[in-house]
């Protein structure tokens, strides 16, 4: 209860914020709104990712897939192009499973092995599906996409039928209680038996193994959970936006999510759903109101002897994936547990002398 | 699954059959290629006709492969030592690639240069230059962001060097150039001619000097102290550190060997292709990773096997009319090797660490 | 075309960023006070969309200069026309999410009456439909992607239009992929008497587009298409289909896709297999400017790869009021136009048109943004502007189809313009 309590604050505080000055000079509510619902595509991403690198310390670079196999899902569903028109809501579901079953399937071989092999065989997957649906053409209409999928509807209740395509406010509703959704199943996850397994493989996976948890089939959950989040947000996004097109899932999407949860703070909840909102707010807002900023500063040439350095000119969105490099490497150096850490996750990768010694490998330290 | 970290044996010596599987390996490529060519419907070739065409593509493939192997050659070696997926690796080639075309552009050169001695001066300071810089970044990226994370859990080095990848492959974006950069290609467009073979003079240096660095690092790892220190370090940390092994100082000689091979790729790829720009570095990591895997990570005899072998799946998925799968077909090649035999094609024992 | 060539972008946008600032509110609101007698004018907007960020600003910028130049060289009685300026780059990159809620945003705000943009054909898809909704008319200086207009690839356009099937908010003043992809195929048939060809694509929108429709025109000519390839955008390692193009000794080489897909670096391996002597044709991807700037194709291919190339732009060369186009734009920002500001240009030229028509006596904005709408999706009406006289057929398609033909010089080191060809009164077949 306290998660939708949160969420329903949260879908009325927010909108409100950007009355507030200086914000109210950047757009109207409305506008924001638009923002917040596209924000809370990526807000879903990085729970759902959050699920596999945070709670089971796996890592997946090929997340996007998922999102992709999501929204083509909803595209297979309801669009001219397949003749169909299944209502978004079942199709929601729809979309979560299919994803969740192409995790399983490269999930399972590949989760007896060593957590590494993970990362590069979800890379490799990540580039395969985007190649597929561009050269498959026959099946998904190829580079051109599949266009005109249908959007959500009510059917009259609240006396809302199409969502339409100028009024933000039903998305943003309507992704906040998905968020609200997976939020709460994800607690009660987290403090089940399957969570305290994630922790218990997480840290050891070889104790974890010989205390009885089966950590292949617990892994595979992680996974798919992940998985089925990704092609949650897929649909939404997919109905969103009326198209799909394989150019939107590469690999920055991934890595984009990912940079959300590792700043947000693997293994918290609420912890990568913030990274993911900050993130989104300053690529998508934040920087380019910077550079119009810094622009309006006029600041004069900066001469440091040979160089020059004009700031007025310098296009801050260059830096962006410079600046996500950055954080990466600096979070993982300096605070590997996150802006908005987890308590547990924290004391966990912050190796304290005792937990030090338990390894060999100290010695190398010395 | 064994846990067996002794069972490894990552900078194993080559298995006496090595020569023969590449050499029929190679075999098969070629008709394999062969046979594309005379499958090819727009060509209507006879026998006799494809078989310049099919010698051809052979030498392209082996030229790439050249290169990926030796990219993939210092994946394989951190991999081996440290069990680190250096994801930056792709952005050290590409980055050699640039400091060859900054040495190349600022020296004045612009086209193929005539003068044999002159010519050999130049390759080798450009070389020289690129490998120690490179070899140079890539201890200090071992310094700065990995050594300290060498007890963290292992997802945190895994996402630091993704970000190290993003932090250099940005930095060249940044400061650069945002698009290609065309690149001197000093090597004068000579074909050469043995008997029935015509091979392009920088195909041949290419791949002469692929196999010369390969072989030298095998003579490193293998005959001498440093070597040995490696390879010790590889199988067992702490009892190297016992025997009297600096391990630092072995970790760092891993990347500084691993960073200049893929300075020299770099090198090579500015000659061969005549271009760079910021973002070859991923996809062509993403490829020698594929390679280093199909050779079984941590096996360095089996990287430079594996780079050959993608270098010719991409030939071939040209020469059979579908290049625009070559990007699937290597990553789905990586998937299943992953997935059914992750030890690679030259398959050691390497469970998991648990 | 999508990448336009990447030069002097930050300078460019230092300068649209002040020159914006400036043009938004007092030159013509001075002016077309002036002009209604000292009346109250009405407030209007013009919404531009464009990739304005990042590594596609030099696409983005230069056309929201033309948008920025018209408004302030063009008053219209009665309104008071200023600029509402949106970027659909996200992280440097176009990005159809960011689009579609920006067409939003404008459509949001009653007092724009259209929209110039976008730049980019993915981010039109997501656009279109909101358009649609709000009867909010866009006009694109730069799509070209054939099925945002017509029937392509067997999907009817109507599905982009989901609120309102028959109504057309979307018209664009750039010809499509299909029309450059004829003029290539007339170039090699024609012009270098090519009856066998070799086609490749980058297997993206634009250049898999193009190769397709010359396939399918020099086939139609009369030619044979030896074999159609397709290329990842992202291949360094040419030298196998070159060898294979090699082999098949075909008369012309045809290759649908940008510079950065790297046609540039296909051609320098041609050169390097000895191999240049067959032509090689492409569309406006390929037309980025002389081998002396950085990053062309031309610059690219190497002198021996740029013998006997051929590349092709949407539109006309030969332009009455080109030079005093060019002369404006070069006052105002300082900098030559870039290959849509002209373009861009003539979109506003269209909206601004439309409204000293309909505008006059209405004082509603929504009635207004639809008297615009439905006046420039009306065929018959035509429009004078910096492209020259055309108006849009009932798809949203501009009537003007000219093609510009040009070939490397070796004297110049750049295209020289041959000819252009008016595929409305000369259609290939």
């Amino acid at each position: 209860m306290t998660i939708v309590l949160a969420l329903a604050i949260t879908a009325v505080a927010l909108p409100l914020i950007v009355l507030l000055p200086p914000l109210n000079g950047f757009g109207t509510q409305r506008d924001f709104v638009g923002g917040f619902a596209d924000a809370g595509v990526f807000v879903l991403l990085a729970i759902g990712l959050n699920v596999v690198v945070g709670f089971a310390g796996l890592l997946d670079l090929g997340y996007a897939a998922f999102f992709a196999i999501g929204a083509y899902t909803y595209a297979y569903g309801a669009s001219p192009f397949s003749g169909l028109d299944i209502p978004f809501w079942p199709m929601l579901l729809v979309g979560a499973l299919v994803a969740a079953m192409f995790g399983v399937l490269l999930g399972a071989p590949t989760l007896r092995l060593r957590g590494d092999y993970l990362a590069i065989v979800t890379l490799g997957f990540g580039e395969i599906v985007p190649v597929v649906f561009l050269n498959a053409d026959t099946y998904t209409r190829g580079t051109n996409g599949i266009t005109g999928l249908s959007q959500p509807s009510l059917y009259g209740i609240f006396g809302i039928n199409g969502f339409g395509f100028t009024d933000p406010w039903p998305y943003f509703l309507t992704v906040l209680i998905v968020i609200a959704v997976a939020f709460s199943f994800l607690y009660r996850l987290q403090d089940s038996r399957v969570g305290r397994a994630w922790v218990a493989i997480r840290e050891d996976e070889l104790a974890a193994a010989s205390m009885g948890i089966n950590t292949i089939t617990t892994k595979l959950l992680a996974f798919s959970i992940g998985a089925s989040t990704s092609g949650l947000a897929g649909v939404f996004y997919a109905s969103k936006l009326s198209i799909v097109s394989p150019d939107q899932f590469g690999f920055t999407v991934s890595f984009t999510v990912l940079a959300m949860v590792v700043l947000g703070g693997m293994g918290n909840i609420w912890g990568a759903a913030a990274g993911a909102f900050i993130v989104y707010e300053i690529q998508s807002q934040g920087l380019k109101q910077l550079g119009a900023f810094v622009q309006s500063l006029h600041v004069p040439t900066l001469a440091l002897g040979p160089v020059s350095v004009n700031l007025g000119a310098i296009d801050f969105i260059n830096f962006q994936y410079l600046l996500y490099g950055l954080a990466l490497v600096l979070m993982m150096l300096l605070r590997p547990e996150g802006l908005f850490p987890s308590r547990r996750r924290r004391s966990e990768l912050h190796a304290t002398p005792d937990d030090a010694a338990d390894s060999a490998d100290v010695l190398v330290q010395a | 699954m064994t846990s067996a970290t002794a069972a490894r044996r990552p900078f194993a010596a080559i298995p006496w059959r090595a020569p023969l599987v590449a050499a029929f390996a190679l075999v098969i490529a070629y008709f394999v290629i062969l046979v594309g060519v005379l499958a090819d419907p727009s060509q209507h070739l006879t026998f006799v006709g494809a078989i310049p065409q099919a010698q051809a593509q052979f030498i392209n493939a082996v030229t790439i492969g050249a290169i990926y192997a030796l990219i993939a050659l210092g994946y394989t070696m951190v991999y081996g030592i440290i069990e680190l997926i250096n994801f930056a690796h792709g952005e050290i080639f590409m980055c050699g690639s640039f400091v060859s075309w900054w040495l190349l552009t600022t020296l004045g050169f612009s086209g193929a240069i005539s003068d044999p001695l002159l010519l050999i001066g130049v390759l080798i300071l450009a070389f020289a230059v690129s490998m120690l810089v490179m070899g140079i970044v890539g201890v200090v990226i071992e310094r700065l962001a990995y050594r300290r994370l060498r007890n963290a859990p292992r997802l945190a080095p895994l996402i630091t060097a993704i970000g190290v990848s993003f932090i250099l492959q940005n930095i060249v974006f940044v400061a650069i150039s945002n698009s290609i950069v065309t690149t001197p290609q000093i090597i004068p467009n000579t074909v050469l001619t043995f008997g029935p073979v015509t091979v392009g003079l920088i195909n041949l240096f290419t791949i002469v000097l692929a196999v010369g660095l390969m072989v030298a690092l095998h003579l490193f790892i293998s005959r001498t102290r440093l070597g040995r220190a490696m390879r010790s370090t590889a199988i067992d940390r702490e009892a190297a550190q016992l025997m009297g092994v600096d391990i630092n100082t072995t970790i760092a000689l891993t990347f500084f060997i691993g960073s200049a091979l893929a300075g020299a790729a770099g090198v090579v790829q500015g000659l061969y292709f005549g271009i760079t720009v910021f973002n070859i570095g991923f996809q062509a990591g993403l490829k020698a990773f594929t390679a280093a895997v199909l050779g079984g990570i941590g096996n360095t005899t089996g990287a430079a096997l594996g780079g050959f072998v993608i270098g010719f799946l991409e030939v071939i998925s040209s020469v059979w009319g579908q290049g625009r799968w070559s990007e699937a077909v290597v990553f789905g090649m990586l998937v299943l090797v992953l997935v059914f035999r992750p030890t690679g094609i030259l398959g050691q024992q390497l469970g998991d660490r648990a | 075309m999508k990448y336009a060539r990447v030069g002097a972008a930050l300078t460019v946008f230092a300068v649209v960023a002040s020159a914006c600032s400036g043009s938004t509110a007092s030159p013509s609101a001075a002016a077309s006070g002036g002009a209604s007698g000292g009346g109250a004018t009405i407030a209007v907007k013009i919404g531009t969309e464009f990739p304005m960020s990042g590594g596609e600003a030099p696409n983005g910028v230069p056309a929201a200069n033309g948008v920025a130049l018209a408004i302030s060289k063009i008053q219209v009685p009665g309104f008071t026309v200023t600029v509402s300026q949106q970027d659909d780059a996200v992280n440097g990159v176009h990005n159809p999410q960011q689009g579609a809620k920006n067409l939003q945003t404008l459509a949001n705000d009653s007092s724009v009456i259209g929209v110039v943009g976008p730049y980019n054909s993915n981010v039109a898809q997501a656009e279109i439909p909101v358009g649609n909704a709000a009867g909010l008319m866009q006009c694109s200086p730069a799509n070209t992607a054939p099925g945002l207009t017509k029937t392509w690839g067997g999907v009817d356009p109507v599905s982009l239009r989901p609120t309102n099937p028959t109504k057309i908010a979307y018209v664009r003043t750039a010809t499509t992929d299909d029309l450059q992809g004829s003029a290539g195929a007339d170039i090699a048939f024609n012009i270098t008497k090519a009856r066998t060809a070799y086609v490749a694509d980058d297997t993206q929108t634009y250049g898999k587009g193009l190769a397709d429709v010359f396939a399918t025109q020099f086939a139609a000519l009369g030619g044979k298409v030896l074999k159609r390839d397709g290329i990842p955008g992202t291949t360094t390692d040419f030298t196998s289909y070159v060898t294979t193009v090699k082999g098949l000794a075909p008369q012309y080489v045809f290759y649908g896709g940008v510079t950065t897909s790297g046609i540039g670096l296909f051609r320098l391996q041609m050169a390097q297999q000895g191999i240049a002597n067959i032509p090689l044709g492409g569309g406006d991807g390929i037309s980025d400017g002389p081998a002396a700037t950085k990053s062309t194709f031309l610059q690219i291919a190497g002198d021996a790869g740029d013998l006997n190339t051929y590349s092709t732009t949407a539109g006309p060369t030969t332009i009455p009021n080109a030079a005093q186009f060019a002369a404006d734009y070069k006052a105002m920002f300082n900098t030559e136009p870039g290959a849509y500001s002209a373009a861009a240009y003539a979109c506003t030229q269209v909206f601004l048109q439309a409204l000293a028509k309909v505008g006059p006596g209405v004082t509603d904005l929504k009635a207004l943004r639809e008297d615009v709408r439905a006046y420039v999706a009306t065929p018959a009406n035509t429009y004078d502007t910096a492209l020259g006289k055309f108006s849009f057929d009932a798809n949203g398609d501009t009537t003007q189809k000219i093609i510009s033909y040009f070939a490397f010089d070796p004297a110049t080191k750049n295209w020289k313009f041959l000819s252009q060809r008016d595929f409305t009164a000369q259609p290939l077949q």
